[in-house]
Order: C-alpha cells, then structure tokens, then sequence
C-alpha cells in the first residue's frame, strides 16, 4: 500500500512538473532570452543511448519551444558515441557542436587540444544562468569531471556509475541460508566485502540438476557475473572496484606506474579467484551481457553499471524484476582507506570546431539545469542522479527498490572522474588484455602485475597530464 | 596446317586511327582506369608513407621524425606478436583451404548427381558478409549458450568449463576453422572452374596410351592448373594475412593479444589510440613485406613451375 502511494505521488509530480514545463511562458524565461540571438540557429550534440537518454529526448524538443534554437540530438551506442564522437573532434570539421564524454575519454581529447573551455561562457552574464545552482551538483564528480588545468570543460552529465548487485531471493532462501551459515559460518546477505563476495559465488555455482533455493536448475548456474571483454570497462571495474579497495592503484599521484605493488596482486588473485565461479564465456561478456545475464537468472551476484538495472528491475524486464538486492560495491576485509567505486561521470563537451559555441552552451546549461533534471527523474520513474536534490525527488525517495538507489548513492558519494592521461587507451588496453589473462588464470596474479608494470613503463614513466 | 600467330595484328581495313592517333590510343582506352587507381590507391598510399614518416598523433600531423615511427614498431613485442599470429592463420588455413578444395573440385569434376544444386551451396559462405559470418559463428560458439559450444562441445565434455573464443589457446584455432569454413567453398569453385577449362585432347591421348588416374593427375591435370593454383593460393594468402572483419567480430584481438592479427592492431592504433603515424608505418611494412613476397613468388612461379 505505500509502495504504491508513492507511486502515486510520482506520478502526479511528474505530470505536475511536465505541465508547468508545458504552461510555463516561453519568453519569461532565461533561455529565451538569452537564446534571442541565435534563434533559428542548428545545433547536433551527440550522445549516448541508454534508457537515461531515452527518457531525455522527450524533454529535449522543449527547449527548441523555448529557445527557438533547433536540436539535432544524435543517440548512438557506447562504442559509436566514442568512435564517432572523437573522431568529429579530432577531425576539427566540428559537425557535431557538442560531443558527450566518458571521463575516461577526456584526458586524451584533452591533450588532443580538441575540447573547447566553457570559462569565457559561463563569465558572461548574458548566456550564464545565474540560478544554475551548480553547488548542487554531486561534488566528486562533477569536480573530477568538469575541470582541467584550471579550465572548465562543462558540466556533468550522466553519472555512470557501477554497484554490487545480487539475488535477494536467492540471499533470502531459507534453506540457503541455512547451509551457508553452516558452511561459512556466518550469515548470508549482500557481499560488503569481497570475501563475502567471494565465498556467495563459490558456494550458488552449481550444475545443472543440482537444488537451488528447493528447485532443480535447469542449466548450470553461476556464483558470479562480470564483465570480462578487452575494452568495455572491464579494466575500469578492475582498477576502481578491486585494486583501489584493496589499497593500490595503477600509479601514485605523480603517475608513476605502481601496478606491482603487493595491493594490486592480492587484488588480482581476488578477481582470478572469482572467475573461477563465473560463466564460461565471461572473457567475451561486456557491459551489456552482464545485465542480461542477471536478467536471465543464471547467476547470483555481479557489480554492474547501475543504469542497465533500470533496464532490467522493472516490470517485463526480467522474469526476476522485484527479486534483486543492490549494494555498495564490496572492499577488502578490513579496508580501513577510503571506500572507491568504479562510476564514469559523463560531460558534453562543446568541440573546438564548433561553429555555434554559444547557442551550444545555452542547451549543456538548460540540460543540466534542476528543472530538466527533476523532470528526468520524475518522466524515467527514478534514474540517476547528477543533482543532490534529485535523492529527495518522490521517484527517487519513494522508489519501491531502495537498495538500488541507496547503492547508487553509496558509489557517486565517492565516485570520481578518471585521472587525466594522455596514453589512457594504450594504458588500458594493455592492462586489460593483462585482466583477461589473469581472470583466465593463463598469468598467474603476480606475473600479471609484473607484465603490466612493465606495460605501463613502456607507454609513460609519468602517466598523468 | 594452318596457324595463328597472336602478334599478327588483325586486318581492320582502315578502322586503326592515324599512327599518330594511334600512339595515344592505347593509352586513352586504360586512362579511366590509371585515374581511378591512382585517386584510390596510389595517392592513398603516398599519403600513407608519407605519415609514417612523420608524428601524427590524433590526426593532427606535426614533425618529420624520419624512421622513428619504424623503429617503435620493429622495437615492439605487440607488432611481431601479430605478425605470428597472422603466420600462424596462414599456414594453417590456406594450404587446408587449398587441400580441401582442390580435393573437392576434382571430385565435383566427375559427373556426380546433384551438381548443378551442390555448386550454388557451396557459394552460400563465400557469399556471406564477413559481419554474419562472424556473427554466426558468435552464435555457434558463444560459451555456455552457444549452439555447437552448449550442445556438442560441453554436452560431450569436449571442453569444458571455457569459451572457445575465450580461451587463449583455443580462439585463434577457432578462428582458422571460421575461415577455412568460408573460403573452402571458394577454392573448391575456382579449381572446378579451372577443371572444367581444361582441353579434352591430352586425356584422350592419355587414355590411348593406357594411363592411370593418379598418372593422368600428376601429369596432365597438375601440371595444366599450376597457373590457376599458383594464382589462386597466392590471393588466398594475401587475403588470410589481411583477414580482419571476423577476427574483429569474434574476438576482437583477445583474449589478451591472442589472436591480434596486423589489420586488427592497425585498427587498434588507428581508431583506439589515434596513433596514426605508427599505424601507417606499420601498414607500409606489411606492404613491403608482401611485395618482396610476391615478387619473390612470381619469379619462383614463372621459372620453377612456369606457372605465368
């Protein structure tokens, strides 16, 4: 009953804000009038497409209404967005006014010199929204994000971010339960550490046949699910999940390689040892499959990009909607460092060779802005916050799956851009084909971080801008 | 007996241009295709040395470095990693491509019932785009729920617990089988074709003078379709060295740098790390390599097996 309540309630707050979008005077607001010079004027922004962006392309011809200025918004998937998107900017033809990155994706178009600063922009009282709000912004990423050598580059766009996340049916099995308290001897519940994680996935992979909370699987099922293709963001959940909750990191702050250390092995025997418990094909499963394989109830727990939840914990979505649990991303038993979570804090960037910088900036701020923020979240049924103010939204706060959004927030509490590196590619290409071959057990933990140490040396002694 | 000899020019009584036309002529009739290879290969191709030879970093062509593009490359463990990894395609699929399909010609050579339905099936995978066969493929083998991976390979623990193109020391086989798969079809129908080009005379003299088929093979037919399999193999070559599409749809290069041919890590260099200096050094390698080889070929051919 009260779930449904606040359903209720959001509903009628998203019907409310969408109709006071509709009803509000056009010309009354900021954008309008600053947008009076470049009315008329085309803008082609691309970004990517994901049931976030879906959500916004209904609210984007609104500011077409408001401005006068003309969208074309391209969506592509994750691997054209970034192909295609760099290639427009390094290319200086500036077809595209504005180009959404992946944090990772800036330090590299950075060095490109391919990405125009916002300062001149946001200093200038006729295209600056003085009511912005940008203190509003979750801090980390968007401070992580937005800013280069004393430049702002943007705003903050999307908040990527990944979480731990699980079968609550499963975790709750009475029977299970049971015999992982007599087998581990402690309780069964979310991973907070990854030796939890570790032994869920070693005690729910079984063959087909075997029981399953009282029911014969069908086909073998798996303790644990992830990603595992070179490329994707199989390093990043290496790096930021793994290797930095286990005290180490790639490089220290003067980006000098540290891949050997004894905090990167421990963290790779820990990723070898849980794909011992994953499916067969995990060296090929991307971003994408992981969610599908959650949604397909063929293993129990993984740590995924939150947004492909909302895809897959929802009604029709998965024949295990409603039967998930979500949670911070585990860390190292006994971690006293800082907690880290792998996110990608995402920015649309206007391309040096645009020919319509202002009339750009006008939309990146109207995008951003709280308006369009909320009705993101309230049209979506939820989503993922950029705005701090967006938790208290009744989609968010009233949501049925609370975990999800409390895991959510336990990630961009802490999430941050990636470091600025030139050689950012050649880095995390070697290092995650180094990934493969550990999780493979074809390199043992410490002959891989050996391997990649010495990878890393070969590209940059000094791995930061 | 009267013959022909091919340098007697054809009488066309007054249809040749003037000798003066007649000089440019020649030249007039293959103009339109000189231009187009120059516009679409030859240019290209200047272009392409002449960013080997400079730093060209996210597209933006900066300095002349010389040959400093060649020795990052000679100099690194990844170039010649695939450089074997393309030897090792080669030399695997090719002469079983070969095998099979000279094999199969000669029997489809023979008046074999259903002929005229089994060619049209066999052009099937050659006809395929390179994207489906790859992602046909994906579907057979895709670990845990792949049709010949799931039914066959772990049903009958043939292998067990892995994804063949997962595996570091399966996924470059797998990708031979893919391609032997494609394009044996492909060597079948062209030897058929050579077969079937053959003059009737030298069998029947053959068959007079009491010879057996492994004889008439060995010294009839062989030697008649050297020029053909010469010519044949060395395409075939050219192209499993080059091969891209289905490795980059199967596997991606990976695992690890398992089965990163040069074309894949061209790729990589090109549109990964916008490193296109060393991705154009080492497309102008390849090219040399590949040069040297076929001259070396042609020369080996022509006199050893008068194959031109």
């Amino acid at each position: 009953m009260k779930k449904r309540s606040w359903s209720v309630a959001a509903t009628l707050a998203a019907s409310a804000i969408i109709a006071s979008g509709y009803g509000a005077s056009a010309q009354d607001s900021f954008y309008a009038k600053a947008a009076a010079p470049y009315k008329g004027t085309t803008i082609r922004v691309l970004d990517e497409i994901t049931p976030l962006q879906e959500t916004l392309s209904k609210i984007v011809p609104e500011f077409e209404k408001e401005t006068g200025i003309v969208v074309k918004w391209e969506l592509l998937n994750h691997f054209e967005v970034i192909n295609k998107g760099q290639a427009d900017m390094l290319s200086g033809r500036g077809y595209y006014d504005a180009v959404m990155l992946h944090g990772f994706q800036v330090g590299p178009m950075l060095s490109a010199g391919v990405i125009r600063p916002v300062d001149d922009l946001v200093k200038n009282p006729k295209l600056a929204n003085p009511k912005l709000d940008t203190a509003d912004f979750i801090p980390k990423p968007y401070k992580t994000l937005a800013f280069a050598n004393g430049k702002q580059l943007g705003f903050v766009n999307w908040n990527y971010n990944q979480i731990y996340w699980a079968r609550a049916d499963l975790l709750n099995d009475p029977t299970e339960k049971a015999a992982f308290k007599a087998k581990y001897g402690y309780d069964l519940a979310p991973a907070k550490t990854f030796k939890q994680m570790l032994d869920i996935a070693e005690f729910f992979t079984r063959k087909k046949g075997a029981m399953l909370a009282g029911k014969p699987l069908e086909s073998d099922f798996y303790g644990v699910v992830l990603e595992g293709i070179k490329g994707g963001s199989t390093f990043g959940t290496l790096w930021r999940d793994f290797i930095q909750n286990y005290g180490g990191d790639i490089m220290d702050a003067e980006g000098h390689p540290t891949f050997n250390s004894p905090q990167v092995i421990e963290a790779l025997k820990m990723w070898a040892a849980l794909w011992k418990f994953a499916p067969p094909g995990i060296a090929e499963y991307s971003l994408v499959d992981v969610p599908t394989v959650m949604g397909k109830g063929i293993a129990a727990q993984t740590l995924a990009w939150s947004d492909f939840v909302l895809g897959v914990d929802k009604p029709g979505g998965s024949p295990y909607a409603g039967k998930f649990v979500y949670g911070p991303i585990p860390v190292k038993e006994g971690f006293k460092g800082g907690r880290f979570a792998e996110a990608e804090p995402s920015i649309t960037v206007i391309s040096t060779g645009s020919k319509h910088p202002e009339a750009t900036f006008l939309f990146l701020e109207w995008l951003v802005d709280k308006k369009q923020q909320d009705k993101l979240v309230a049209l979506g049924q939820g989503g993922v916050p950029i705005r701090e103010t967006s938790w208290a939204l009744p989609a968010i706060k009233g949501s049925s799956n609370k975990s999800l959004y409390a895991a959510m927030k336990s990630t961009l509490d802490v999430a941050a851009a990636k470091p600025r590196m030139p050689k950012f590619y050649e880095i995390y290409d070697a290092l995650s084909g180094i990934a493969q071959e550990v999780g493979l057990g074809k390199l043992s933990p410490e002959d891989g971080a050996k391997k990649g140490q010495e990878a890393m040396l070969k590209l940059c002694t000094k791995c930061l801008m | 007996m009267t013959t022909v000899s091919d340098a007697v020019p054809v009488d066309m009584h007054g249809a040749l241009p003037a000798p003066r036309e007649r000089f440019w002529y020649p030249y007039l009739l293959i103009a339109p295709s000189m231009i187009t290879l120059t516009v679409v290969s030859l240019i290209p191709f200047i272009y392409t040395v002449y960013l080997s030879l400079h730093a060209a970093k996210f597209g933006r062509v900066t300095e002349f470095i010389g040959v400093d593009n060649y020795i990052q490359l000679l100099t690194d463990g990844r170039f010649w990693n695939s450089i074997g990894i393309a030897l090792v395609f080669v030399g695997i699929a090719v002469p079983i491509e070969f095998m099979l399909g000279l094999a199969g010609a000669l029997v489809l050579n023979q008046q074999i019932r259903g002929r005229s339905i089994l060619i049209p099936l066999l052009f099937m995978p050659t006809m395929m785009a390179p994207i489906v066969v790859g992602l046909l493929w994906k579907i057979m083998l895709a670990g845990s729920w792949g049709f010949i991976s799931y039914n066959v390979l772990e049903r009958f623990h043939l292998i067990g617990q892995t994804s063949v193109f997962a595996s570091p020391d399966l996924a470059l086989y797998a990708l031979i089988f893919v391609d032997i798969w494609q394009w044996t079809p492909f060597m079948m129908l062209a030897f058929f074709a050579g077969l079937q080009a053959l003059p009737l005379g030298p069998y029947r003299a053959a068959a007079v003078d009491g010879a057996n088929g492994v004889q008439i093979f060995f010294n009839i037919t062989l030697p008649m379709l050297t020029p053909l399999l010469v010519v044949i193999g060395l395409l075939r070559f050219i192209d499993a060295f080059k091969v891209f599409d289905t490795v980059f749809v199967l596997t991606g290069g990976g695992p690890g740098i398992a089965t990163e041919t040069p074309s894949i890590l061209a790729n990589k260099m090109t549109f990964e790390f916008w490193n296109i200096g060393e991705a154009s050094a080492l497309a102008v390698l390849v090219w040399i390599a590949f040069f040297a080889f076929c001259n070396i070929f042609y020369q080996v051919a022509k006199k050893r097996l008068n194959a031109f």
